[in-house]
Formats: structure tokens, C-alpha cells, sequence
């Protein structure tokens, strides 16, 4: 096993971390899929309102790629299809029967499985809906399936705060994700799995499945930043990366032959009813996730996703392909009075401008901005948070000048998007929407 | 009445906070913002403004013959350092302002820094109307037309005290200038030299210590490094300057690198130097290097004026350089140049031109090393 420290980083000490604990949840009446959630993706439709779904019938496909299909979640009749501005399809709503039908797919047991070639593994996990798991550094896009990567990272624990503890998904799965390692193996000729050093090894795990133990603040445990941190040349770059609970997901496909629609996601944050693990559907509403009634006051955000790389959701929304948690935090758009002149106990930073910064306690975090944006006076901050050292303060201000090149040369596709930039920048400058935006750019450029 | 939201707009974030929240990804944020920021080093400026104004009515009542009891000293500072600051923040925010409207840019609270940091650093006897052209020019030309704080190359209050110092050097330099003198009392006057540490050093004969002559001319260490001396305005204490630099070190607002570069760069240079300094050499070649720390403005402009973000280098190591090279440029100026009796503002100027500079360097070498990605 290799010892990777990641120096740079930052953990958010904030108060409504969820409890290692699960609480299930009863079956909801109805499941979506997020089309406009899923990047790169150009959905297209195979159903309509009112068909009738099994488990893991194909609900869409991707017209880039058609062999990348996205099965339902959940067995019933399409109650509804919404459509956004320029018919981006934003939900496929589909109303659960009583007793849902499955699609079958092909299975494995373990001796199949070390025989199986990649081909038909390839195959497997297409059919089977679950190829969507798979995301290629640096762009995050759904890899090829042609293609044999220079090596697959599995990050057990991404330590973004608020996603789900390896200790509570992997409870009892531990040959799963040995199963589905075994997968990985036939895909790629070197699979990387990493796991926080403070995260507690699950049991049963078989020795030798993981290689590499990271150290170190948030974003120490992302894929992305592994990497970074172990690669030798460039043809290294572009790395696939599924995290372990979706690991497990594939592992089930492939072993029982069955969609598995069962998901782990946290509730956290201060303003949740409760906070812990919960066991639900993939797609679940998000009132039924939070537990409460979409009634309450307005001035709540939930956040699926994580708080710093998550999205906004409508309290009626539902949670995407990928979401393994929910955060509801407050809004913070209250003004404060005298603001900057107060000793703040109580403020979460990353400075040491603030009382708070001398005391270990969780500090409560609103979504407040806490100023307003002003011109970059290159402090450097947002350069001592960054784990892949691209010197955001510079890389900013070459992708703003449209230097494509120089941006590259900082390392911009090396960006995991932490989002720890944006957050540290005291001239509230969003560094990392527009680091996202010029590898967005660059990523379509290179497409067309 | 739209153009003048920048106007509305900061005068209400003064007293809020305003309630803006992110749209989107990352949510949540730092509770540092630039006000705060400023704000800090606004705080640890006060040492050595507070003491500025007590010094310049200690000195001015010293040279008049006035009491030298401390409600007295202290209202005369007041009465002298007063209007200088005032007419700094408000010609400097007229500035500002007009900018800001025209250009529709938000005010920064960078100037909250400069309008302070700009009267620090002239003498007490400076005519208003000067101090008006000054910070005007430090505003306009230092910073503005480069599109305001955050784009300016160099300094905004150094850049302004440079302006008076070529344009009126008469009001900038010279023994007269350092206390305020009135009500000519005869004799009273006579015991008072106003001659600053660095123009009796200027003055010493190659067979001379400085050390000596500036005891001699009751300046010991002590007193230089505590500053109750006649000089500029806030830069008079180094032990304050230099306490106030250890605030913004320990809140994490200023570069530990760039002071700890200079002070080395100071002694280093001055220790170098005594190695130099032969009988018929000029005095300065043998000054004991710890007595630049304490003289004139070095302590001042590394604190507060070389360790501006805005105008310092962005990268680590080269804020090494960077530091230490406004320490060595400061001994050389006044060892080498008896035309400047101080050297530290040219080099802290001089080192903001090579800022962008000494980035690319190491970003150069940093790149270097990475392993390429597109």
C-alpha cells in the first residue's frame, strides 16, 4: 500500500455532520431520472408519458454514444416528463406500481467472473445501464467503452463533507467491492483504490484490494488529486474514476443480474430534521429524503451534492444518477451590522482573521457570500487551499484573458473542482466557475 | 441617481455586511472579505499612528518650548496629524469615488489602507494643499488609471509620497521639516536641531562612527528604536512598526517572507558592507547593520508598504527575494547615494516593478515541473 500526503486542502469544520448511522426509508410512490443533470449527456428519449417501466427498462440514451443507455430506477408508468427552457429534459418522473417488475441481465458467480473476458464484461455493465458510473479525468464525461484506460481509481471516500462514510456503505459489502474490484481488473490493466487514512478500513475487506492510503484535507481523497499526486507521464492523464458506492452498484449488476436501485445518501446540514445515513431509492423525491414537508419556511437550500460541488435543488426535486447526499443549509441573506469590525467566535474561515479560528468546535455555515466581489489583490489564499497546486490566482487570470495555453500550462486540466478556491477568496471572486468554464470551453473545442 | 450607486453602495457595506448568497457551487463561503481584510491592517496601523500623533506634538512642543506634558503633546499631535489625515481620506476618496462612478466600478476598501498609510509618511510640517496633490497623484496615477486596487503595479501611498518628495523636496527633506514649530520663542528653538537620525549619519566624516555621532547628537539606539524622535510621522518607532508587522504575520494578512527577506536583506547588505570599510571610506561602511533597522522609515515600509499584496510578488519563494531585495536596495541607497538621505521608498518602488517579474520566474519553474495535461 502507497502513503500519498496532500498537504493543500481545507476541512470544513461545520456543525449537521450525519450520524454513521442508517435509517430506511419506506419505498416512495414515485422515482425520477435527471437527464439535465448528467454532463456532456444529449439525452434521447426511448419512452413516453404514461409507458409502462420495469426495473432497468432504458428510459434514454445518449445520442453521442447510443450504446450508453440510462435505465429506470423504478418499475411503473412515466407519470411525467418535464421539460426545461430549449426542451432540455429535466425530469422523467416515473410512478412506482405496487409490485415492480424487473429486467433480467445476464449474471456472473465468481468463477465466471475470472473467466469472462473484458468484451463481454464491457458489454455487461452497457446493457445493464450501469456504464454511466464511469467518469473520465480530467472532463468528468462518460468514457469510451472502446477504450482501455491507463488505469481506473476507485476513491472510497472522497472526504467532501457530508458524503456518505465508507464504514456505513460498505457495512456488510466488503466482498462486494472485492467482486467489483475484480471487475475493474478485467477493464483495466492497473486499478488504483484509494481510502482516507482517517476513515476506518471496513472489515471483511480482502487484503491487498487497496493501494493506496491518502492523508490530508478535503480534497485529499478525490480521484482527481490521487493523480495528480501518483502520476509519472501524461499518458497517464486521462484516467477513468468510479467511487466506491457506485462500485458496489456495478458489482451487484454484474453478480445478480438485477439494476440494483438501492442508495446510501447522507441528510446533513444544520437545518436538516435529522442528520444521518439513509437507506432509499436511487431517484428518490427529496422531500421524502429529507423527511419533511416541502411547506416549510423558504429560507432553507437544499443542496444535493455537496456543499461545494453540489447544485441547488427545488424542494420537489428528486436525487440524480450520482447524488449520495443532501445538505440543507441556511440561506444566510440577512445583513449583518458592522460586520467586518466583529471579533466573530463564531465564523467558519479558513483565515485567521476571526476569534473562531482559535476554537475546535463546529461552526454553524450559512450560504451567505459574506461580502462582495471585488478585484483579485492576489493574497494567495486560494493558492494555499489548492491540492493540485495550478496557482488559481494566475490560472484565473490567464483563463479571463482567454490564454488557453498558459492555462493549460498551470495545470488546468488537473483542476478537481473542489470549489476550496472559491470558497477561501476574500474578494468573493468565483475562481472555480471560471476554471470550470475555460476546461468546459476547451473540452468542446476539442470535441468539434 | 444610478451612476452613483457605487457611492450608496459603499456607504452601506460599510455599516453591512450585505445579505448576498451564491447562486450556485461552491455555497458555501469564507467569512474573510477584503474589508476585513484592510481592516486589519488598518488596526495595526494604529500603534504607530497613535504614537505619530503623540510624537509630532511632543516634538513640535519641544521645538515651540511649549509644555511637554502629555494632554498637551497629545492635542497638539492631534492638531497637526488631524487635518493631514483628513484631507488625505477625503481628496483620496473624491478620487475614489469619481472613478468609481465614471468607470462604474465599486470602491474598493483598499484606499481605507492608502488614505492612512499615505499621511504616515510625511513630515508633520507638510502643507495640506501638498498633501491633497500628493494623495490625488498616488490615487490617480499610483492606481486608477490602472483600473483601481487590485490592478495598480505599484504602491498608490508610496507612489504619492514619491510625487512630493521630487516635486517639493524642499517640504520633504532637510533638517526643518520634522517637528512644527510656532510661536517662535528664542532660545527654546535653539535647542532643537530637527534633524533626523539619517541626516546626522549623512553628515558623519569618514574617520567618525555613526554610532558615535548620532549619540552625541543624543540619538542612542534606544531612542531610535523607540522613536520619540522627529521624523515622519508614523514611521519615527520601529519596535511599533515592527509590532504591528507581527499582528498582520500572526492574522495571516501579511508575508512573514517578504519582512523576515528584508530584515535579512538589511543586515546581510550592512554586515557585507562593514567588510568594505577601510580608514578613508565613507562612515556608513562601518555602520553597525542593526542601526538601518532602526533609522528612518525601513521598519514603516516593510511592514505595511512592501508586504501590499496588490504589489508585492504573488509566489513564495520569490517573496524571499522579493523582501530581500528592498532590504539591500534600502542600505545601498543610503550608503551610495547621499543625494536620498532614505532609501527605502525607491526600493520598495523600485522592487514593485520587478514583482511581475520575479512571479513569472517561478511560475516558470514551477510549470516545469508538472506533468503536462491537455
Amino acid at each position: 500500500m502507497i502513503s500519498i500526503h496532500s498537504k493543500k486542502g481545507f476541512d470544513l469544520n461545520i456543525t449537521g455532520s450525519p450520524l454513521p448511522q442508517t435509517s430506511p426509508r419506506e419505498t416512495p410512490v414515485c422515482v425520477a431520472l435527471l437527464p439535465e443533470k448528467i454532463p456532456f449527456v444529449k439525452p434521447r428519449l426511448k419512452i413516453k408519458e404514461g409507458s409502462q417501466l420495469q426495473i432497468g427498462s432504458v428510459v434514454f440514451e445518449d445520442k453521442r454514444n447510443p450504446v450508453i443507455q440510462f435505465l429506470s430506477p423504478g418499475g411503473g408508468t412515466v407519470r411525467e416528463i418535464v421539460f426545461g427552457p430549449r426542451r432540455v429534459i429535466q425530469k422523467v418522473i416515473i410512478q412506482l406500481d405496487q409490485e415492480e417488475e424487473r429486467v433480467s441481465f445476464p449474471s456472473y458467480t465468481d468463477s465466471q467472473l475470472a473467466d469472462a473476458s473484458r468484451a463481454s464484461l464491457v458489454e455487461a455493465i452497457l446493457k445493464g445501464g450501469l456504464w454511466c458510473l464511469f467518469r473520465e479525468l480530467p472532463f468528468g464525461d462518460i468514457p469510451d467503452p472502446d477504450i482501455e484506460p491507463p488505469s481506473i481509481i476507485v476513491s472510497i471516500d472522497s472526504r467532501e463533507p457530508f458524503q456518505p462514510h465508507p464504514a456505513v456503505y460498505l457495512k456488510g459489502k466488503a466482498d462486494l467491492l472485492t467482486a467489483g474490484i475484480k471487475i475493474l481488473e478485467k477493464l483495466s490493466s492497473s486499478v488504483h483504490v484509494s481510502i482516507h487514512q482517517d476513515s476506518d478500513m471496513p472489515a471483511g475487506l480482502a487484503k491487498g484490494i487497496v493501494t493506496h492510503r491518502v492523508s490530508g484535507p478535503y480534497p485529499a481523497g478525490d480521484a482527481g488529486v490521487l493523480l495528480y499526486r501518483t502520476k509519472k507521464a501524461s499518458a497517464e492523464n486521462r484516467a477513468w474514476h468510479i467511487s466506491g458506492q457506485d462500485l458496489l452498484l456495478l458489482a451487484e449488476l454484474i453478480r445478480t443480474g438485477q439494476y440494483p436501485v438501492e442508495r446510501i445518501v447522507t441528510l446533513g446540514g444544520s437545518l436538516a430534521r435529522e442528520q444521518l445515513h439513509i437507506v432509499t431509492r436511487m431517484g428518490a423525491p427529496l422531500p421524502h429524503i429529507a423527511g419533511e414537508n416541502t411547506g416549510d419556511p423558504p429560507r432553507k437550500r437544499y443542496i444535493v451534492g455537496g456543499i461545494f460541488r453540489g447544485y441547488i435543488a427545488e424542494k420537489d426535486s428528486f436525487l440524480d444518477l450520482y447524488a449520495t447526499s443532501l445538505t440543507i443549509l441556511p440561506e444566510g441573506d440577512e445583513k449583518e451590522l458592522f460586520g467586518f469590525a466583529r471579533p466573530g467566535s463564531d465564523k467558519p474561515t479558513h483565515s485567521r482573521t476571526f476569534l473562531s479560528s482559535l476554537k475546535k468546535a463546529p461552526f454553524t455555515v450559512d450560504c451567505g457570500v459574506h461580502g462582495e466581489q471585488r478585484a483579485c489583490i492576489n493574497c494567495g489564499y486560494c493558492d494555499d487551499v489548492c491540492a493540485v497546486d495550478i496557482l488559481p490566482q494566475f490560472t484565473l487570470k490567464s483563463a479571463l484573458a482567454g490564454e488557453v495555453e498558459e492555462s493549460l500550462a498551470h495545470g488546468l486540466l488537473d483542476c478537481v473542482s473542489c470549489g476550496l478556491c472559491t470558497f477561501v477568496c476574500p474578494s468573493k471572486i468565483d475562481i472555480c466557475a471560471v476554471l470550470k468554464g475555460a476546461r468546459e470551453a476547451y473540452y468542446k473545442e476539442m470535441q468539434d | 441617481m444610478a451612476k452613483w450607486h457605487p457611492l450608496f453602495e459603499a456607504t452601506e457595506s460599510f455599516f453591512f455586511i450585505p445579505g448576498l448568497t451564491t447562486q450556485a457551487d461552491a455555497h458555501v463561503r469564507d467569512s474573510l472579505d477584503v474589508k476585513r481584510f484592510m481592516s486589519f491592517v488598518i488596526l495595526a496601523l494604529m500603534p504607530p499612528f497613535l504614537f505619530g500623533m503623540y510624537n509630532a506634538g511632543y516634538q513640535s512642543n519641544l521645538a515651540s518650548g511649549a509644555s511637554l506634558t502629555l494632554l498637551p503633546v497629545v492635542l497638539k499631535g492631534l492638531l497637526i496629524i488631524l487635518p493631514l489625515v483628513v484631507i488625505s481620506y477625503g481628496v483620496g476618496f473624491f478620487w475614489e469615488i469619481l472613478f468609481a462612478v465614471v468607470r462604474k466600478h465599486p470602491i474598493s476598501e483598499g484606499f481605507l489602507v492608502t488614505g492612512l498609510l499615505f499621511p504616515l509618511t510625511l513630515p508633520p510640517t507638510m502643507p495640506l494643499w501638498q498633501a491633497a496633490v500628493g494623495i490625488s497623484f498616488g490615487v490617480v496615477i499610483g492606481k486608477e488609471v490602472f483600473g483601481g486596487t487590485g490592478r495598480n503595479i505599484l504602491n498608490p501611498a508610496l507612489t504619492g509620497r514619491a510625487f512630493l518628495f521630487f516635486a517639493y523636496p524642499a517640504k520633504m527633506s532637510g533638517d526643518a521639516v520634522w517637528a512644527v514649530v510656532d510661536g517662535v520663542k528664542a532660545g527654546a528653538v535653539d535647542a532643537f536641531s530637527g534633524a533626523t537620525p539619517l541626516s546626522i549619519a549623512g553628515l558623519a566624516n569618514a574617520q567618525e562612527k555613526i554610532e558615535a555621532v548620532l549619540k552625541a547628537a543624543d540619538y542612542p539606539f534606544i531612542k531610535l528604536l523607540l522613536g520619540l524622535y522627529a521624523g515622519s510621522i508614523g514611521a519615527t518607532s520601529a519596535l511599533l512598526c515592527f509590532a504591528g508587522a507581527a499582528l498582520l504575520v500572526v492574522v495571516g494578512i501579511a508575508s512573514y517572507r517578504i519582512i523576515i527577506g528584508g530584515i535579512a536583506g538589511v543586515l546581510l547588505t550592512g554586515y557585507l558592507l562593514n567588510f568594505l570599510a577601510g580608514d578613508s571610506s565613507s562612515a556608513w561602511l562601518s555602520l553597525n547593520p542593526f542601526y538601518h533597522l532602526v533609522m528612518g522609515g525601513f521598519a514603516f515600509g516593510i511592514a505595511y508598504m512592501a508586504t501590499d499584496p496588490v504589489t508585492a510578488p504573488g509566489m513564495d519563494k520569490v517573496k524571499w527575494v522579493y523582501g530581500f531585495l528592498i532590504g539591500m536596495l534600502t542600505v545601498l541607497i543610503r550608503v551610495f547615494n547621499p543625494a536620498y538621505p532614505e532609501g527605502i521608498m525607491l526600493a520598495i518602488l523600485f522592487m514593485n516593478l520587478f514583482s511581475p517579474l520575479l512571479d513569472h520566474i517561478e511560475i516558470r519553474l514551477k510549470i516545469k515541473k508538472r506533468v503536462i495535461n491537455v
